[in-house]
């Protein structure tokens, strides 16, 4: 095979693998930072970085989870850098806001609200099971911690939003 | 399982599917069941945020020719020879990813622009200033005084260029963010462009180091410039 047929077959599986997660990249890293602009910058640094280390990737079926690694550890790098305080709900900067502005309605809104005000531990975990799909195993692989510690994280988690809903 | 470890298993994983036998005879824990189902719906709801239009990055040309099938595996006889080698490989890797070895740029404009390419957040809109202590961090004593003045400094981080100490600072100017980089141990001979997509900058001789002013081609950078080198003092 032609040096330049390998690019243009690399290029293709790349953009294929894209199209079809791009949309959970982006999600997943604007639930990690909460913040529209900063997510942006992370997806577009996970896509650079997934783009030179495509090679890596041996089996296809496996991009998911290794794209939404790629997006972990640039959040992660992007905040190592810059510790940002705290987020508070009442006192948001226009690029956190505008996470929360989309919801279509009140009680989404709420939810919205409360998910954003969920500690990072818990919002997480919360992230990959209910919007990622994945198992409480694979969730504790990817963040590196004990099966137990997942299961005690998203059963606090689903305590809040619920007490956070009922309070509104 | 009794209900305590029920709800708990149920509240980790609605679709709990286990303790079928508990739930069967109580009505309770199948009726928190539903509801914890219920919430799920709404959270996973909650989660589906719009998705703004794909921006591909700009790839970088890869050279494939150097992309070759792996040969067979070999086996390692000794597993803990296995281990020390890759403990060993990726400590090498680690370091010279993060030692910027193999990074280089034919000029001091080129390594700014590539600098501000690498911090993209930095070039936020904002009004909200950085603190006294965050800018103190950024710029430490032991290279730079600077006064902020009336200056809405809204991003200060402590970077390097050339393996130097760079206070990376950001000033919102008449036409969006404007980058400062004061480099004291980057001696220039004379004043030089920086040119970019959509930017437009310099850099400019201070003493035995150079200040840095990059911003959009609409900001009248020569009013500021005055203004940054005033406010700088080298302390090396």
């Amino acid at each position: 095979m032609t040096s330049s047929s390998k690019e243009g077959e690399r290029r293709r599986r790349y953009d294929k693998l894209v199209a079809v997660f791009y949309q959970d990249m982006y999600r997943y890293a604007a639930w990690l930072c909460r913040d529209k602009a900063i997510a942006e910058d992370v997806v577009q640094e996970a896509l650079l970085r997934a783009w030179k280390s495509l090679d890596a990737l041996r089996d296809d079926d496996a991009a998911k989870p290794w794209l939404l690694t790629i997006v972990r550890r640039e959040n992660a790098r992007y905040f190592e850098k810059r510790r940002l305080e705290t987020v508070d709900i009442d006192n948001l900067s226009a690029s956190q806001a505008a996470l929360l502005a989309e919801a279509p309605n009140e009680e989404l809104d709420d939810m919205r609200a409360a998910i954003f005000e969920l500690d990072d531990d818990y919002r997480e975990p919360l992230v990959l099971q209910v919007l990622m799909g994945y198992s409480t195993s694979e969730i504790a692989e990817m963040m590196g911690l004990k099966q137990g510690a997942v299961l005690t994280r998203l059963h606090r988690a689903r305590h809040k939003l619920k007490d956070s809903m009922e309070t509104q | 399982m009794n209900c305590e470890e029920y709800r708990e298993a149920t509240a980790a994983n609605p679709a709990f599917e286990g303790g079928a036998s508990h739930a069967a005879v109580c009505s309770e824990c199948r009726a928190y069941q539903r509801e914890m189902l219920a919430l799920n719906a709404k959270i996973a709801k909650a989660m589906q945020l719009d998705v703004p239009e794909l921006k591909m990055p700009q790839l970088p040309a890869i050279e494939t020719n150097n992309v070759t099938a792996l040969p067979a595996r070999s086996r390692w006889r000794n597993p803990l020879l296995f281990a020390v080698a890759a403990t060993v490989v990726l400590a090498v890797s680690i370091s010279l990813r993060t030692s910027e070895v193999f990074q280089s740029y034919d000029t001091l404009a080129e390594e700014v622009l590539a600098h501000m390419d690498h911090e993209p957040a930095a070039l936020r809109v904002t009004d909200k200033p950085v603190s006294d202590k965050r800018l103190a961090r950024a710029v430490p004593a032991k290279l730079a005084i600077f006064d902020r003045g009336e200056s809405l400094i809204t991003y200060a981080q402590p970077c390097k260029i050339n393996g130097k100490d760079v206070p990376h600072l950001v000033i919102q100017g008449e036409h969006g963010p404007v980058t400062i980089l004061l480099m004291p141990e980057e001696k220039v001979a004379e004043a030089t462009p920086i040119d970019g997509k959509n930017i437009t900058g310099i850099i400019l001789p201070v003493g035995d180091g150079s200040i840095a002013i990059v911003g959009d081609r609409e900001e009248q950078l020569e009013t500021l410039q005055k203004s940054v080198v005033n406010s700088v003092t080298w302390t090396t």
